[in-house]
């Protein structure tokens, strides 16, 4: 009996763990679509996002328990995921930070209305302006850095102070890069836009 | 044109992100409710956001999703 107590204690504790393993894995794979959704478009193409899915994923598996149960999951792979796209050197070929984006906000409901001759459009009829195509193109070619806020924020839905954490950025840089990075698409878009 | 306020114009996107004040979000919905011009434009932001979500939503391959199950330590 006291010879056999510790080990089925051992052999408890490691069941545990086990099925901790199991959980947090099943819960990762459930948010994998989330996940990718905002993958997709921090990188250009769907190799390239598949790759970092993959590798993103593998460290997740691998690192599991640094992961503080009951904290944002999806937040925590993102963390990951942006952390190795950073690594993977895209920094090289990063677009220059700078470019005119004094165009207001308004700036493509203005041109788009502009196109339609009707002074008081239906706002789907200003959108049916727009492409799906010319939203990815749009998107793809604003400038990483607020690319990387704009993706998470705009498509992931993340709040900023989730944006901050996964980017290891303080808040008021994410809030300067969403601004900027929807004023940039909003320039790229009615670049595009059918007129 | 809009009001041609530029106050509003910049309080439009904290205003759809959900982080002003409760006495901003007063204003500025007060506000909406008697410029025309800022109304039209807010609901083409709600628009905007939704289309630009949609649109740049791709869906991941069953192969990756496959990939992504055999990492598990599981297997």
């Amino acid at each position: 009996m006291s010879e056999s107590a510790p080990t089925s204690a051992e052999t408890r504790r490691l069941a545990e763990v086990a099925r901790d393993r199991v959980r947090f894995e099943q819960e990762a794979l459930e948010l994998s679509d989330q996940v990718y959704r905002v993958a997709r478009r921090l990188v250009g193409s769907r190799e390239e996002a598949e790759d970092l899915m993959q590798e993103a994923y593998a460290r997740a598996f691998r690192s599991w328990q640094q992961y503080q149960p009951g904290t944002n999951l999806r937040a925590w792979l993102l963390r990951i995921l942006t952390n190795l796209n950073i690594d993977r050197g895209r920094r090289v070929q990063r677009t220059p930070d700078m470019q005119p984006l004094e165009e207001g906000d308004y700036f493509l409901y203005n041109k788009l209305e502009s196109t339609l001759g009707d002074a008081n459009p239906d706002e789907d009829r200003v959108i049916e302006r727009l492409s799906q195509n010319s939203v990815v193109e749009a998107l793809a070619e604003v400038p990483h850095d607020f690319r990387d806020v704009l993706v998470l924020v705009d498509i992931g839905e993340f709040s900023y102070a989730e944006a901050a954490q996964i980017l290891d950025i303080p808040i008021g840089t994410v809030m300067s890069r969403l601004h900027r990075g929807r004023r940039a698409l909003k320039q790229n878009l009615a670049e595009k836009a059918v007129v | 044109m809009s009001c041609g306020c530029g106050d509003c114009e910049e309080m439009m996107q904290p205003y759809l992100d959900g982080v002003l004040s409760d006495e901003q979000v007063l204003q500025a919905q007060a506000h909406l409710e008697r410029c025309p011009g800022c109304d039209k434009r807010y609901r083409f932001e709600v628009t905007l956001r939704r289309f630009v979500r949609v649109a740049a939503s791709e869906e991941m391959r069953l192969e990756l999703r496959h990939k992504l199950s055999s990492l598990r330590a599981a297997g």
